[in-house]
């Protein structure tokens, strides 16, 4: 399933830790990274903290394969485009016939790259070491409505079903003698009579699928209860409001500038 | 046109393993029916046949001809399947226009179109629903469009997935005249169905399945006459077949005419 | 406890009547049998028995339906639901979207009714293992068989054990060793006082297992009695039906059928009538 891709299932004690606490974990990286105005301390993050932590849950290869997909190109742009035309100037390291390469331009194209690096890799660690069904279930378990986490369960799993279907639908259609394989134009105009199957397929289900809802009991009011449990211990809760404390502190000390 | 299935494996993106070593030939104007437990693995099979899956071991031959590389589109005209659940199979906005669909890809003319068409609305008693949207009939109905649109392909072979599931007395008789009529024409019938009776009276060989791998394959007395098989592709033998072995007959019965025939004796 | 009183039922946007004069008493512990050509009204009368008429559907509802006391139509479905669990026709449109795998997708409802956890582990575990699909429990339940995805739709109704069980051929996709089981499972749904009423094509079944069957036919019930008297009855194959194999058999075997004995509709009935034939 597709948007389970992320996920990758695995025994290490970093899979074993509540979903809140690696929530916790990622959202502490992101905001003191973004908060400390410190050009290293991203760096600190990443080598003390969340290498180490994707070490320990072996997905290492995943992440390091995203993640250099999704930023790589990014960063390059970053770094060329904040390099070339940062607004402030500052020194000027080289020149290449009009264009000219500026210290600063580069300083802060280093600054928001690490920045990026920390919250790609912040919650890529969430998503690869985390079942999204359980991190619903934890968070419901801490108040989140049941409605939502629903709504986004579904959704997660409902796309690519959605998708399967097209998938479905396109292949029912060459199983009948349609041919999709020559071209653009004609695979473009495949999709146009799987688009009143996708949506009337949908619409006609809405009442059996509310059906089906209604018949599981979605709209008691009763307080509901969870199958499966999150495991959590002391030191995790611990942990998640050491992580509170920093975030909080890291954001004290920008605003009152005590570090600038 | 002949089948063949060499020692074909499947397992699906998910990890689940859901064939491990299929073999089995099909000979040109064969009725065949294929039986056995859920997940057995007989869905998975028969979407081989017209390559919407790709061997991930083994291969298919229709013809002699290696399935493999070869376009969906193209292997339509010789091999026609009819989805077990026909929610992933319709689309259009008439029955009517769902049914043309097939024969106008492939080029029929208009005429031949037109014929086609006809008998498989006729075939299926959809003449008075041709007008009307796929998706405002009951699901009995929807699964004979499925099967009228693949009719109307008039293709050398045709494939059912469960083409009973849902279908009252009138409906199950409606598919059996369907197979008898394509056999008369020297079509190929390939069957999946949990139906007994229904494979007893419309079928010449049974294939049973079990865990991604065939248990048993020959004639409906063969098969049902092995309780092993029959316990082990969770089946059970037709009707008659029960009733003759409970009076302790030795004669092959496995249908009703049959039965009455040798009760008269 | 079900008591349907003068029903008729007209869908909206449409004219005439779907069901007519429905008369139907069905005492608790009953296991009744409904069988009826193709839009005979069968699946409208399942979704009037189980409130899905009108409070989903709309449409407009005469005489009276009553669950253990409760009016249908008066009562809201999240207090219907506890009385009354009804299987659809289609099992891919009952998985909920919610859960990620089989076991998590039997226990919703328990956790929409907020049974505590200790409850839930047994009862989805009992219902597994009814089933025969303990090896299915960790799986997705998109990515079943279309048989597979029918008994997970089945067990999320029998998990949540209410007094009253609608099924709308709930056994379409089933091997015959699987719907033997669902049969069987229904069948002792008797011993803790359940009602099932079955929507089935598989007559042969029914005359094994149900202790009752109404036949539906153009929206009117037209017969009702034991299994036994209904399912044998001439008029079943004019009206597109069809008798069991076994009642075919002793029709059309004519005098080598007992003279003055009923006729068949179970293997061992046939057995008792045809043992002593030749
Ligand atoms: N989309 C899918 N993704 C992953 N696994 C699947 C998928 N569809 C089926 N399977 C699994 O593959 C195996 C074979 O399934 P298949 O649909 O071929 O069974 P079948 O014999 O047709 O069963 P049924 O009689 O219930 O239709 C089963 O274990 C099933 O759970
Ligand atoms: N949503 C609907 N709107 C209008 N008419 C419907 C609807 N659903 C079913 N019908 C009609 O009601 C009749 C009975 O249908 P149904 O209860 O599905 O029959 P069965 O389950 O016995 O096959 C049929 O004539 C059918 O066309
Ligand atoms: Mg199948
Ligand atoms: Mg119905």
């Amino acid at each position: 399933m597709a948007t389970l891709d992320f996920y990758q299932a695995g025994r290490s004690r970093v899979h074993g830790w509540n979903p809140v606490t690696k929530l916790s974990l990622s959202l502490t990286l992101v905001v003191t990274a973004f908060a400390l105005p410190v050009l290293w301390w991203p760096v600190a993050l990443l080598v003390l903290v969340l290498l180490p932590a994707v070490l320990a849950s072996g997905v290492q290869r995943r992440f390091l394969a995203t993640m250099s997909r999704f930023l790589l190109p990014v960063i390059l742009l970053l770094f060329v485009i904040q390099g070339l035309f940062y607004p402030g100037g500052g020194q000027v390291l080289l020149t290449l016939g009009p264009l000219s390469v500026h210290a600063d331009g580069l300083l802060f194209a280093a600054r928001t790259a690490l920045r990026l690096v920390v919250l790609t890799g912040s919650f890529l660690f969430l998503l690869l070491t985390t079942h999204p069904g359980d991190l619903m279930t934890a968070l419901v378990a801490r108040g989140l409505p049941p409605k939502i986490s629903y709504v986004v369960s579904a959704t997660l799993q409902i796309i690519p079903a959605f998708r399967q279907r097209a998938q479905g639908i396109l292949q029912a259609q060459r199983a009948r003698g349609l041919r999709t394989d020559t071209g653009l134009v004609s695979r473009v105009r495949a999709l146009v009579p799987l688009i009143s199957p996708l949506i009337l397929g949908a619409l006609s289900e809405v009442d059996e699928r509310s059906i089906a809802m209604e018949a599981r009991a979605f709209g008691s009011t009763a307080r509901r209860t969870s199958y499966t449990v999150i495991p959590d211990s002391t030191a995790q809760r611990l942990a998640r409001w050491l992580m509170l404390l920093a975030a909080l502190t890291a954001i004290a000390l920008t605003t009152t500038g005590v570090v600038s | 046109m002949s089948i063949q299935v060499e020692d074909l494996h499947y397992t699906y993106s998910s990890g689940t393993v859901a064939l491990q070593g299929v073999s089995l030939s099909i000979a040109d104007g064969e009725r065949v029916a294929i039986v056995g437990q859920n997940g057995a693995g007989k869905t998975t099979l028969v979407r081989h046949l017209n390559g919407i899956f790709r061997a991930t071991g083994g291969r298919v031959l229709v013809d002699g001809q290696d399935l493999a590389g070869r376009e969906i589109a193209e292997l339509a005209r010789t091999v026609g399947y009819v989805f077990q659940n026909p929610n992933e199979q319709l689309f259009a906005r008439t029955v009517r226009a769902e049914v043309e669909f097939g024969p106008r890809n492939l080029g029929y003319d208009r005429a031949r179109r037109d014929e086609l068409v006809d008998w498989a609305l006729t075939a299926t008693r959809l003449t008075e629903h041709a007008t009307s949207h796929p998706y405002h009939l009951s699901l009995a109905e929807r699964k004979r469009v499925a099967i009228a649109s693949v009719l109307a392909m008039d293709t050398p072979v045709v494939v059912f997935d469960e083409p009973t599931t849902g279908q009252d007395h009138a409906g199950v008789r409606d598919v059996s005249e369907v197979i008898a009529q394509l056999h008369a024409r020297g079509r190929t019938v390939i069957a999946i169905t949990h139906d007994m009776d229904f494979v007893a009276e419309n079928f010449d060989r049974v294939v049973a399945m079990a865990q991604g791998r065939v248990l048993a394959d020959g004639t409906v007395h063969e098969v049902f006459a092995d309780a092993e098989v029959v316990a082990g592709a969770a089946v059970e033998a037709p009707a008659m077949m029960r009733l003759a072995q409970g009076l302790g007959w030795t004669e092959s019965v496995t249908t009703v005419e049959r039965f009455v025939a040798v009760l008269a004796r | 406890m079900i008591t349907v009183d003068k029903l008729g039922y007209t869908y909206p946007e449409t004219a005439r009547p779907v069901l007519r004069e429905i008369d139907l008493n069905v005492p608790s512990g009953q296991f009744l049998g409904v069988v009826g050509p193709s839009g005979a009204g069968k699946t409208t009368l399942a979704q009037a028995l189980a409130g899905y008429i009108p409070h989903v559907l709309g449409g407009e509802v005469t005489g009276r339906v009553e669950i253990g006391g409760l009016h249908v139509v008066d009562t809201p479905l999240p207090d219907l639901v506890t009385r009354v669990g009804m299987v659809s026709q289609n099992p891919f449109n009952q998985i909920s979207g919610a859960k990620f795998t089989v076991a998590e997708e039997l226990a919703f409802g328990l956790e929409n009714l907020g049974v505590p956890r200790q409850d839930m582990l047994i009862a989805v575990r009992e219902v597994l293992r009814r089933l025969r699909i303990e090896h299915l429990a960790e799986r997705s339940p998109y990515e079943l068989s279309g048989g597979q995805q029918q008994l997970v739709a089945l067990g999320a109704m029998l998990v949540m054990n209410p007094d009253v069980l609608v099924l709308d051929e709930p056994t379409s996709q089933l091997d015959p060793a699987g719907s033997r089981l669902v049969f069987e499972a229904l069948g002792e749904l008797r011993s803790r006082d359940i009602t099932v009423v079955l929507i089935e094509h598989k007559i042969e079944r029914l005359a094994e297992f149900a202790d009752r069957v109404v036949v539906l036919v153009d929206g009117e019930l037209r017969m009702d009695g034991p299994p036994g008297t209904v399912l044998a009855a001439p008029e079943l194959v004019e009206w597109g039906i069809g008798h069991t194999r076994f009642t075919t058999a002793a029709v059309r075997a004519g005098g080598r059928w007992p003279s003055g004995a009923a006729l068949p509709v179970t293997l061992d009935q046939a057995l008792a009538g045809f043992g002593g034939a030749r």
